[in-house]
């Protein structure tokens, strides 16, 4: 009987999560689909399920209009913000979960009010300082106001993964022989992997995604890949430009599948904070 | 090989003292428990020595040396953990051979030390495990065999048994007194459990609210506890202690009298006889006569208790002993088996043997 419900429940689950998975794929399947079809099948009405395939879309894009460029400059950008804010983020969440005083908490408080802020209000006071300062349109600026916008929440995330670590862990390393860098390197850090890798996705993703920001403060030639895309998707009356936008939305989607995949194990240990506990 | 010295040590978090002015000489190679309940500084002593809280006031020396202002790592002590504090990332033989890795060891020593350690505690097949695939007894020796494989100064160990079932325990426990007398190293034991402090110290420190209540071999805490605090800890089932008056040379209690080789009257004592100490006896004379409030069963004895207030007084009797519960009965026992305590100071007040 048991077995039987069992067998039951579990088809009830795959048909609920099938559809689940349809409907929430089905924009980016489209996507797919039509990124590789000229404007007038891509948007004919009726929609048509079968067309010609071509990869003009995608010539045009990276090779014409040169989006390799935006690639690199997403690269460089997502790369800093995630060094840094993950060097930042260990070594203060770290401290913050070992630390036993009220400071900490109010620390950890200002931390979320400014990470609750809407960014776009942060906007008005960057822009005039930056001009002022000169450093407009560089690298390092998005990065550090990238960096800014995510630290609290990176520090919040990681302190709760090395609050989950048990202090016995720090003491017998102590104990054992290393200072208390050599514990955090050597034992910490290593048992700590999971949460490391499932904080550093949130942070790729908050530079990778950003479009606010980077749309602001880079001009055209330095602006990453999301916030160049804009330009292609919002030029109504050419339908030649959004076809390349639809290229580049499916370009820029498919290393965060990748992504996700490749460090699966790791996020869902990360996820359900199993794998952490000894 | 060390001694370990308190001397005058003091811990507080703000107003709460949780070490109070605390003085203790460890002899080398002594094996020396910490017992107490919970909350009355016998761990945070320990760490003391470990380095891992520091002394608000007063010295701690290891030989010769004070290392108060020595980090961990170089006080050359290797530490048990209540949660073992093994590392989840490495294998067991990894584990066994951190301490060597970290210190810098030649590293060519290292697989004779790590394998000598592991057969010491009997995990040799287990060494390529991750400590997830242990079990707890297996983690606890991984434990021992990290602390043991560097052969330092001095052993530290926080409640070892405490997370193992109770079978484990009491192989685990003569599994320690076995390491300890084969390796001879100096070793402080913290535990709340009498029965591993009576089996496994040369000596017992009873703690009780960041003080030492009475310092001594287990038998001496056993059989001459210095004040009602020790009475009542040491010992299964504990003292039975009875509050009542000493009237010329007679304790007088409700239900209970007693005589005493004591001279004279005195008011506010606590009476206290070990339950393998009273018998059964005749109803029409017996100390303590009261209906049976209850009998237990333990296989090698009997318990019998009566009720007296709020106080159970329990007597060991054989363990074919039968009696219904609710009969008339009597327990008795030698004079000498007696203790008395002043009620108000908790002080053994001493009679003539």
């Amino acid at each position: 009987m048991a077995r039987k419900s069992s067998r039951s429940l579990s088809g009830l689950l795959a048909v609920g999560l099938g559809v689940w998975v349809i409907l929430a794929a089905f924009p980016f399947l489209w996507m797919a689909i039509i990124s590789v079809r000229v404007p007038v099948d891509a948007f004919s009405v009726p929609p048509q399920l079968l067309a010609p395939f071509t990869l003009e879309n995608y010539y045009e894009l990276w090779v014409v209009d040169q989006f390799y460029v935006k690639f690199f400059n997403s690269a460089i950008v997502t790369l800093g913000v995630l060094c840094v804010s993950l060097s930042i983020g260990c070594l203060a969440g770290y401290a913050l979960s070992r630390y036993e005083g009220n400071l900490g908490f109010w620390l950890l408080m200002v931390a979320l009010v400014f990470r609750a802020l809407p960014h776009s209000t942060l906007l008005p006071g960057y822009q005039l300082a930056f001009a002022e300062l000169g450093i407009w349109n560089r690298y390092e600026t998005l990065i550090i106001v990238l960096v800014a916008i995510n630290q609290p929440f990176t520090i919040w995330m990681l302190r709760s993964f090395f609050a989950n670590i048990p202090k016995d862990l720090d003491e017998a390393a102590l104990v054992d022989g290393c200072t208390r860098t050599g514990a955090f390197f050597r034992v910490i850090v290593p048992v700590m992997w999971p949460g490391i890798v499932t904080t550093g996705l949130f942070s790729f993703l908050l530079a990778y995604n950003d479009f606010l920001i980077s749309s602001q403060l880079m001009n055209a030639d330095k602006q990453t890949m999301t916030a160049a895309l804009s330009a292609y998707i919002n030029a109504d009356d050419d339908a030649y430009k959004l076809m390349q936008g639809i290229a580049g939305a499916v370009s820029v989607t498919i290393p965060l599948i990748f992504l996700v995949l490749f460090f699966q194990r790791q996020l869902v240990s990360g996820l359900v904070q199993g794998a952490v506990k000894g | 090989m060390a001694s370990i010295r308190f001397s005058n040590i003091t811990k507080r978090w703000g107003s709460f003292v949780g070490v109070d002015n605390l003085s203790l000489d460890i002899a080398d190679r002594e094996f020396i428990v910490l017992l107490g309940p919970s909350g009355c500084g016998k761990t945070t002593s320990m760490r003391m020595v470990a380095g891992l809280d520091d002394p608000t006031f007063g010295d701690v020396y290891i030989g010769d040396q004070r290392v108060n202002d020595l980090e961990p790592k170089d006080r050359d002590i290797a530490m048990v953990f209540q949660s073992y504090g093994l590392y989840a990332h490495l294998s067991v033989y990894e584990n066994i051979r951190f301490p060597l890795k970290v210190r810098g060891i030649p590293s060519t020593e290292h697989d004779a030390k790590v394998r000598a350690a592991a057969e010491m505690v009997e995990l040799t097949e287990f060494l390529e495990r991750k400590p997830k695939a242990l079990s707890g007894g297996q983690r606890q020796r991984v434990a021992l065999a990290r602390a043991i494989v560097r052969q330092p100064n001095c052993f530290l160990m926080d409640e070892p048994l405490s997370n193992l079932d109770a079978k484990l325990r009491i192989t685990m426990r003569a599994e320690i007194k076995h390491l300890h007398h084969r390796l001879n190293v100096t070793t402080i034991y913290v535990t709340h459990d009498q029965v591993e402090a009576m089996t496994l110290a040369d000596r017992v420190a009873v703690m009780e609210k960041g003080r030492i209540r009475q310092l001594g071999t287990p038998t001496d805490i056993y059989n001459n506890p210095a004040n009602l605090f020790v009475a009542g800890f040491i010992g299964s089932p504990p003292m039975n202690l009875i509050d009542g008056d000493i009237v010329e040379g007679q304790f007088r209690a409700e239900g209970v009298s007693v005589p005493l080789p004591f001279q004279g009257s005195r008011q506010g004592v606590v009476l206290g006889i070990r339950a393998e100490d009273l018998r059964l006896t005749d109803p029409a004379h017996g100390h303590f006569r009261q209906a049976v409030y209850s009998v237990e069963l333990l296989g090698d004895a009997t318990l019998v208790s009566q009720r007296f207030g709020s106080r159970l007084i329990t007597a060991r009797a054989d363990k074919g002993f039968r009696i219904e519960m609710g009969a008339t009965s009597a327990f008795e026992a030698m004079p000498s088996a007696y203790y008395l305590f002043d009620r108000a100071s908790g002080d053994r007040i001493a009679l003539p043997a």
